[in-house]
């Protein structure tokens, strides 16, 4: 399989496109949209597509278990980055009444 | 197949960054993650797709979208300073990075030689392999990933409770 023929039927440079352009989707909302809450789903995109990558490179490898561990560490670190996130941006927004990341630039009040 | 959830997931992707309400977006958002989770399905790894759905469309959207619907921040706020130049800038730089990416990848030969040695269908993953994996040889990673999920736990309670 190659060129266009792994991009439509799945082979390992297709699921890496795939993990590219999530990511810098993921990467676009974090740069262009001004919403706190946006812009940490993006990021959450962007672990994602890391992830996509990850397990793509495992099956090809032979169905390694080694990178389902790796996943596991992943998604234990996205869920503490989201509780804290989310605590951050209600504390934000507690103090200064707004989640528009260009109103929160200076960290005087 | 492939194309089908290869498609939900970046279109998903492009509605989020493209919708203006907040709630809206989430929810595309959570398309995208049943997108990657099918994906997951055809790389023979049902225990991540199973995974991913249950932490990231169970747990983490749940959690933003209580937020989003606690703060009452549907609505992008104004902007208070129109940056165009910034915005246009890092518009065209991404474009150039995903553009460089994908022909990187599709060039490259390395990748091309791993794509055909394993063009066969390994056998699926089962939870079985990915606690012996776990368990055998990462059992110090297991533990310190509890203690920092309990230490996010904490941390985030510290954080939001106004007076402990």
């Amino acid at each position: 399989m190659t060129g266009m023929d792994a991009i439509l039927h799945g082979g390992l440079q297709g699921y890496l496109v795939v993990a590219l352009l999530l990511f810098f989707l993921g990467l676009a909302t974090v740069l262009l949209r001004r919403t706190l809450l946006m812009q940490f789903m993006g990021v959450e995109l962007m672990l994602n597509a890391a992830n996509v990558a990850l397990l793509a490179f495992a099956r090809f490898r032979g169905g390694d278990a080694q990178a389902m561990v790796f996943y596991l560490f992943i998604i234990a670190v996205a869920a503490c980055e989201a509780a804290v996130g989310l605590a951050l941006i209600i504390g934000l927004y507690r103090h200064r009444d707004t989640t528009d990341s260009d109103r929160a630039a200076s960290l005087k009040q | 197949m492939f194309i089908t959830f290869a498609l939900i997931t970046l279109l998903g992707a492009l509605g989020m960054l493209l919708q203006k309400n907040v709630v809206v977006a989430g929810l595309c958002m959570v398309a995208a993650f049943f997108g990657v989770a099918g994906l997951f399905v055809l790389l023979a790894n049902p225990v991540a797709a199973a995974l991913q759905i249950i932490v990231y469309t169970g747990a983490i959207m749940v959690l933003v979208l209580f937020v989003i619907m606690m703060l009452n921040s549907h609505q992008e706020e104004e902007a208070q300073a129109s940056h165009p130049v910034q915005r246009w800038l890092s518009l065209a730089l991404l474009a150039v990075l995903a553009l460089g990416g994908v022909k990187l990848v599709m060039g490259s030969a390395g990748l091309k030689a791993l794509a055909e040695k394993g063009s066969t269908m390994p056998q699926a993953m089962t939870l079985e392999k990915v606690g012996t994996a776990l368990f055998a040889d990462h059992l110090l990673g297991f533990e310190v990933a509890g203690l920092v999920l309990l230490a996010a736990m904490i941390g985030a309670v510290a954080l939001t409770k106004r007076n402990l």
